[in-house]
């Protein structure tokens, strides 16, 4: 049976949606030489990144989205599914194939792609920050936990020595780490201590963007727990756009409110979270999910 | 060959030929255009070992005629064996005169200090250095170290001294302080004390830096800025010899040495040393 | 004159596909429209399967309907359809217009239930302070005493994190609430609070879509009941003429 219903039209509001802090289109990334037909032989649907017709590996293809101010976005997938390779990209790490990123500045929107090294690399000083998963890549180990801090302050002009030492200690007491410790080098740190420190670093010029990959692999149990806890507190603070790369999906359900799962090289399925968690679609989201859960 | 010709050798003995002088000349051209850029030259093998003054040397050659009046100094002594050594090689092999007071020379040789006095408008400096790439220490690859100059991104720089001045409550790098040039590149003072460091800055003289092994010149042009990296909040500060005075000549306005194991101070630069207390008598 | 619904739910369609099981399709719910004016408390009934929960979670769209849809409004006259907005206006419209509080705790490393709370009354807007106080009141209301604020939530027994739940998804309530079994696990007498709770926030006009596993609840506080069966809406029953037998069938 059927309740009451009103066939009419209702009118439509209009949703005030958090502009984009970070859009992405069309981005790809190819290891070789490509056109449409290597393109075309690769992909969740043949099983492979890699083409059967010359070796070409299509690491990342047609990855779109977009970020916005307060707002985590999660890249899923196994190793090898192509989410490193778009972190890697956004990063400036490594150069895309193809596609388009575009960043919101004070000073306008900027393609990141068409910025000169030099340029693309003061985006990173106080634009665009990443925690890598291995601290060794964002942090000098030789270096002390202050030191580390001061590097894109002074990058970034700072060129008093108390100002300096303030501002890095407010960030490691931010972060969690010992302010005894400020001046110990980071080799000697804990692992989970030394993700903390890389934080603080990428926080050093409060960046608009974060990128995250896989921020907790690689710790125990426990101190994944407080170090991503701290992660999603520090994203409710600061209102930054965030990307989270993880191949875990009790981190992304964590810290994440949107997702796209990558497979192959290729976004298979582009959801909310929790829609990800209890109604997956696509086979591999399924698969991925099921095995989360077991 | 005689014998005689290597003990008294002729004008026609030049240790650099036209060809290789001009291209010294280029590269300090560029040098001086660009002023505290790096420019590569093809370093050629002179008659001293690399390391040991080749790069002043091929400058000086470069830039010395017949009518110029040469001083070369080891440390601050125009007596040192080192010193004795080159400026033979430079006055014998152009002609030039040869004196120890900075104010008579032309082109002063140098690897670690400033002369006192003396320099003016008409003094070219060339300064013998061993190293000539200031971010060696924070840096080794070679592309990332161009990088870091082409972008003019010195934190890493900065950096090496805040852990200086964490560990050791001051910044205790003393000899070949780093210096910013024009505002744009940093540079390596070669051992020169942080006393002659002021000395760069706006100076009325050319200064032309040497690298014989690394194959690089670079220079200070006269009226330049030259500002050591020193945090706002911590000053720079030149040696200090604690109120002493030279044993010689009672100077205490100069850049003094203390003898081994001991107390007693004289001054570096031997000239001075020698005119103030001619001046004193 | 009618009242315009806040909720009105239209062919609303929910299946899965289940790609490891040889691509079996499961139904969870088909064809299902009801309406829901402010002030309104429908409970769902029906058996343990018969798309209770897919139905709420379908509203609130952590399940993506295959067809149909959800007209929410979200100003005096305005609406959206839930089904048709993309993830970031449906993450927009669950910060503001739209609630869900289920029978357990999202897991909460680390926070104390005080925090959790007040995030969740600034997330709809409230400034910092104000959502502090709003926290305070909404703990106490749930009778979760001042000395387990600061306690971290993971450590709280189920009744506690439910009520904490409950406080949290109630603290500034949205225009619709949806609850799912949000007593399931309290004591008589926090019960008993947690009821006077949710009919209060009916009285102030909040919407309610409820499932709720006992007799009493349901006939205390909703003001229709809608039956569901396998998956299909059979009966819309008034709460008084709901009998016992359906009441159990709904456990």
């Amino acid at each position: 049976m059927t309740t009451e219903v009103e066939y009419g039209r209702y009118p439509v509001a209009r949703l005030a949606v958090p502009e984009w802090m970070l859009k992405v289109e069309r981005l790809g990334r190819v290891y070789g030489p490509f056109d449409d037909a290597v393109i075309a032989s690769t992909g969740p649907e043949v099983g492979s990144s890699k083409s059967a017709l010359n070796g070409a590996v299509v690491a990342a293809w047609d990855v779109s989205f977009e970020v916005a101010a307060g707002e985590a976005l999660g890249l899923v997938g196994e190793s090898g599914s192509g989410k490193t390779t778009v972190l890697r990209c956004l990063a400036g790490d490594v150069a895309p194939s193809r596609g388009e990123a575009r960043l919101r500045t004070a000073a306008g929107d900027v393609s990141m792609f068409e910025l000169d090294p030099s340029a693309r690399r003061r985006l990173r000083i106080d634009t665009l920050a990443v925690v890598y998963q291995d601290p060794a890549e964002g942090l000098k180990l030789n270096i002390s936990a202050g030191g580390n801090i001061a590097e894109p302050l002074t990058a970034a002009g700072w060129r008093n020595f108390g100002n300096i030492r303030n501002r890095a200690s407010e960030l490691l007491t931010r972060t969690e780490v010992p302010i005894n410790r400020m001046d110990d080098l980071v080799r000697g740190f804990s692992g989970g201590m030394k993700q903390r420190v890389q934080i603080a670093k990428a926080l050093a010029n409060s960046p608009s963007v974060v990128l995250f990959d896989e921020p907790t692999t690689g710790l125990d149990a426990s101190v994944a727990a407080g170090v991503l806890d701290l992660i999603r507190s520090l994203l409710e603070e600061h209102r930054i756009a965030a990307i989270v790369v993880s191949h875990d999906f009790a981190v992304i359900e964590m810290l994440t409110s949107r997702c796209l799962v990558m497979q192959h090289g290729r976004v298979v399925e582009n959801a909310l979270t929790d829609q990800l968690l209890e109604d997956p679609h696509h086979p591999y989201t399924q698969r991925l999910v099921a095995a989360a859960r077991s | 060959m005689l014998l005689d010709d290597l003990i008294n050798p002729t004008q026609s003995d030049e240790l650099l030929d036209e060809f290789a002088k001009r291209e010294i000349r280029r590269a300090m051209l560029a040098a001086v255009a660009i002023p505290g850029y790096q420019v590569p030259f093809g370093s050629r093998e002179m008659p001293v070992a690399r390391g040991w003054g080749s790069g002043g040397l091929q400058i000086t050659l470069a830039v010395v005629h017949d009518d110029d009046v040469v001083k070369v100094i080891d440390q601050g002594d125009d007596d040192g064996v080192n010193a004795v050594n080159l400026r033979r090689l430079v006055t014998t092999s152009t002609g030039a005169d040869q004196t120890s007071v900075a104010a008579e020379a032309s082109v002063i040789q140098s690897r670690h200090r400033i002369p006192e006095d003396g320099l003016d408008e008409e003094s070219i400096l060339v300064l013998q250095v061993p190293v000539p790439e200031p971010l060696r220490g924070v840096e080794r690859d070679m592309r990332e170290l161009a990088r870091m100059h082409a972008e003019a991104d010195y934190s890493r720089m900065w950096v090496s001294l805040y852990e200086d001045k964490v560990r050791n409550g001051v910044i205790t790098q003393t000899t070949g302080y780093p210096c910013l040039v024009n505002e744009r590149y940093v540079v390596a003072t070669t051992p020169i004390p942080r006393w002659d460091i002021p000395r760069l800055h706006e100076s009325p003289f050319l200064t032309l830096f040497g690298a014989g092994r690394e194959k690089r010149i670079y220079a200070i042009p006269p009226r330049t800025k030259v500002e050591p990296l020193t945090f706002d909040d911590v000053p720079f500060e030149v040696e200090d010899a604690d109120g002493a005075s030279c044993a010689m000549c009672k100077s205490s306005d100069a850049f003094l040495v203390s003898l081994p194991n001991s107390d007693v101070w004289m001054c570096s630069d031997t000239d001075w040393c020698r005119r103030t207390r001619e001046a004193n008598a | 004159m009618r009242r315009e619904p806040v909720l009105d739910v239209r062919r609303l369609h929910k299946s899965f596909v289940l790609h490891a099981v040889s691509d079996r399709t499961v139904v969870a719910f088909a064809d299902i429209n009801f309406t829901l004016t402010a002030g309104e408390h429908v409970a769902l009934a029906g058996m343990s399967g018969a798309g209770k929960s897919s139905l709420l979670k379908s509203i609130y769209r952590t399940y993506r309907p295959d067809s149909g849809e959800v007209w929410l409004q979200i100003h005096a006259g305005e609406y959206v359809d839930m089904c048709s907005l993309s993830d970031a206006e449906i993450a927009a419209i669950r910060g503001h217009e739209i609630g869900y509080v289920s029978q357990f705790l999202r897991s909460e490393p680390r926070r104390g239930a005080l925090e959790i709370v007040t995030r969740s009354a600034r997330q709809r807007g409230m400034t910092d302070h104000d959502a502090r106080e709003a926290a305070a009141a909404a703990l106490q209301r749930v009778g979760i005493e001042e000395r387990l604020w600061d306690v971290y939530a993971s450590v709280l027994s189920g009744g506690e994190k439910q009520r904490v739940n409950l406080a949290a998804g109630t603290v500034h309530p949205p225009r619709l609430l949806l609850l799912d079994e949000p007593l399931s696990a309290l004591d008589p007498e926090n019960r008993e609070r947690a009821l006077a709770l949710i009919a209060s926030l009916t009285h102030r006009g909040v919407a309610v879509v409820s499932i709720f596993h006992d007799l009493e609840a349901i006939q205390r506080l909703a003001s229709r009941v809608l039956v569901l069966e396998k998956g299909r809406l059979v009966a819309e029953r008034s709460p008084d003429e709901l009998d016992s037998r359906l009441a159990s069938a709904a456990r």
